[in-house]
């Protein structure tokens, strides 16, 4: 039992941040993507701006889940970023 | 006391900086490890792709090369005349005109599906003299190593763009975490020291990653965005509930005219010729790049007459209107938003098509180097690994995985690619459905170098399979010589600059493989000795790598 | 024509740079240089890298010009490593 729970306790974190980056990261770009339809830019070239951006967002927040000391300040990171996004995204749906 | 807090700043940050140094490096080198397979095979089908329209010429040899551009308008009209009498009913065709690396029109039109699923559209080459369906062997031509390169084979067009697309997320973000690994990656260029063999490897991937860098971060960005409306449709779904809405983004991208209502008032198309002709003057005699026509023989018909690539490095759509009963011009556009040309000039720069023939030959080189940094990466980490192997005969599951997919996704998909174009000389011409088994010809070949490296020693498989490669390629021309009309000397006097260089390049790859297959059986004689002054060798490469 | 000039720019400006490091001063000549000789390398090296962008772009516009100049940089970065490389090698 102790050699499974040291073994969840030492590769979790990793999972975690694993998870984070692969998925929370494409959530922060899709995000992001639509966050910026609220800028005072015509539709289809806001739509397309955020687009081209979406990649670098993608990449950026992969580079700081693992460039980070912790799987929960990796976490943190995301989070917060979504947050502030999210009333600008909900605000043009 | 501040001396103090001083130096334990200093630690602190240089413990940090070796930390996410550390950090990246891993994300590195599993970033680049877990779909590095699939990324050199990328990698190598896109090099190859920069010369796909030649390749497709070569893979046509029955039909001769053009000395001359024919004139396009009046190639158009002739296609379309044939359009009119064979597919009269379709909603929708698109001519992709010849050119000076094209000697045949590239034409799709639309059909009705006959099963769900199934794609709905026919296509095929067209002979710009008769305007006919070119009388040549059936072949898939350099637009299969294209095809591939971002959507594979055997599986749903839209599944392949995604696994495409997640390989280039991964190479982006082992771009990126490999230059923070390697922050002094400038300054260190140049101070190469080789020698020492196990930093080869290391060192000839770095050299390989620098030199092209910023082609490298361009190539996978710009790939990403040439799919980005797949991959990202967040943005354009919230934005746009209505077909109509959607239409004002579609214009911004491409010069498809939307097929809208037919009128069942049949008016035969007016003069395709004419259209072109004033597209001719305004960008040039040999500067047209497609005619696309919608509900042509309607009263409703549109037809679009767009620019072609050369001189502008950007794909934006650049076209006029017409309207397709009557021949009025009815709107010309050459101008879009600024996003819209961001992404016009990114999707330009990643298939390289303005390019004249040096740019060309420069895309294809640092191209090719970055495949070798792919395929650098991948054997360095098997050579690394080796050597801190606790038994060298028995590896472990994942460093046998990696070694024995290195040999058949690196040599095996260079025998692979020159089984392919075997086939296309070897499967006779009027045998039906030879497209597809030239293409089957590919996958069973390179199953069967994953099978041989599976079954014989690692060491053996490289040299064996490297060796096939290199005899393929190198016999390829003899084969060309023996099986067509267009042998080595006879294209050296015609001029048939295609053909020669084709045979040349064989002849280079050929010596390539041989080279590479001569020295890895030579590393392979010289190995156990070095083992064992490499086991005193660890400790020192992993500090001067780290100082590195 | 452009291409032609542009890359024989590029091959002598990486190598004047690459010259201009006594790393490289002491590998191929034995000894570091003066440090005027190496500033004026370097500086000849820049300007060499530059007039090869200038033709590139006179002759083809700044679009096509740029990103001719981004492979020719390439290339000829490449080919002076390589050198440089090959050098090192025959030494040993």
């Amino acid at each position: 039992m102790n050699a499974v729970l040291h073994r969840v306790r030492s590769t979790g974190p990793l999972i975690s941040r694993i998870i984070a980056a692969l998925f929370g990261g494409y959530a922060l770009a899709a995000l992001s993507s639509v966050a910026v339809l609220a800028l005072p830019l015509s539709k289809p070239q806001a739509v397309l701006t955020g687009m081209l951006a979406s990649f670098l967002i993608y990449a950026g927040a992969v580079i700081w889940v693992f460039a980070v000391r912790s799987a929960l300040k990796a976490w943190a990171g995301l989070i917060i970023v979504a947050v502030a996004l999210l009333p600008l995204a909900w605000s043009v749906s | 006391m501040t001396k103090g807090r001083g130096v334990k700043i200093d630690d602190d940050s240089q413990a940090a900086g070796r930390g996410i140094r550390q950090s990246m490096s891993s994300l590195h080198t599993w970033a680049a490890l877990l779909l590095g397979w699939i990324l050199y095979a990328m990698f190598l089908t896109g090099t190859v792709s920069y010369f796909k329209d030649e390749l497709s010429q070569w893979m046509r040899p029955e039909l001769s090369r053009l000395s001359e551009i024919p004139d396009q308008a009046v190639v158009a009209q002739r296609i379309a005349n044939e359009l009119g009498n064979t597919v009269p009913g379709t909603t929708q065709w698109s001519i992709r005109l010849p050119d000076a690396r094209n000697n045949s029109a590239y034409v799709f039109w639309r059909t009705s599906a006959r099963n769900p699923g199934q794609r709905a559209f026919g296509e095929g080459n067209f002979d710009p003299a008769t305007g006919q369906k070119v009388a040549s062997r059936d072949t898939l031509g350099g637009e299969f190593f294209f095809r591939f390169h971002f959507q594979f084979h055997y599986m749903p067009v839209v599944w392949g763009r995604w696994l495409a697309g997640a390989a280039a997320m991964f190479m982006l973000v082992a771009i990126i975490s490999g230059v923070i690994t390697h922050k002094r990656i400038f300054v260190d260029f140049f101070t190469f020291r080789w020698g020492k063999r196990q930093r080869s490897w290391l060192d000839a991937h770095n050299a390989l990653s620098v030199f092209g860098l910023p082609f490298h971060f361009m190539i996978t960005y710009t790939g990403l965005v040439t799919l980005m409306a797949l991959y990202m449709p967040w943005g354009e779904n919230v934005a746009f509930k209505t077909p109509a809405e959607r239409q004002q983004l579609t214009a911004e991208l491409s010069a498809f005219i939307p097929v809208g209502k037919a009128t069942g008032q049949k008016v035969p198309l007016a003069s395709v010729e004419d259209m072109v002709r004033q597209a001719q003057e305004r960008w040039g005699r040999d500067n047209v790049a497609r005619v696309n026509a919608v509900l042509p023989g309607d009263a409703a018909a549109r037809v679009a007459v767009t620019r072609g690539e050369a001189g502008r490095v950007s794909m934006s759509p650049q076209y006029m209107e017409f309207e397709g009963a009557t021949g009025k011009l009815l709107a010309v556009r050459d101008h879009v938003g600024p996003a819209a040309e961001t992404r016009g000039v990114f999707y330009a720069l990643h298939l390289g098509r303005f390019s004249d023939a040096v740019t060309r030959w420069l895309y294809f080189l640092v191209s090719f180097t970055g495949t070798a940094m792919v395929g650098t990466g991948l054997v360095m980490w098997t050579v690394k690994r080796r050597k801190n192997l606790p038994e060298p005969d028995r590896p472990y599951f994942g460093f046998r995985l990696v070694e024995r997919l290195n040999i058949a996704s690196i040599a095996g998909l260079s025998v692979a690619m020159t089984a392919f174009l075997w086939g296309n000389r070897l499967l006779p011409p009027p045998l039906e459905g030879r497209a597809d088994l030239e293409i089957n010809l590919f996958f069973f070949v390179w199953a069967l170098t994953l099978l041989h490296a599976l079954v014989r020693p690692a060491r053996s498989a490289w040299v064996e399979q490297l060796w096939m490669a290199s005899v393929l390629l190198f016999l390829l021309p003899v084969l060309n010589a023996l099986t067509t009309q267009r042998p080595l000397w006879h294209s050296l006097v015609e001029g048939d600059w295609i053909f020669v260089v084709m045979d040349l390049m064989c002849w280079t790859l050929a010596l390539l493989h041989a080279v590479l297959a001569m020295r890895t059986a030579r590393q392979r004689a010289g190995a156990p000795s070095r083992r064992k002054a490499n086991r005193q060798a660890p400790i020192t490469v992993a500090s001067s790598e780290r100082a590195g | 024509m452009s291409h032609l000039l542009a890359f024989v720019l590029c091959l002598a400006g990486f190598a004047a740079l690459a010259f201009a490091m006594h790393r490289q001063q002491r590998e191929i000549i034995g000894r570091p240089l003066r440090s005027i000789t190496t500033n004026v390398l370097r500086l000849g090296g820049a300007c060499a890298l530059l007039c090869a962008l200038g033709v590139l772009v006179a002759w083809n516009g700044w679009s096509l010009g740029l990103v001719m100049f981004s492979g020719h940089t390439s290339l000829n970065a490449g080919i002076v490593y390589c050198t440089l490389l090959g050098y090192a090698r025959m030494r040993e």
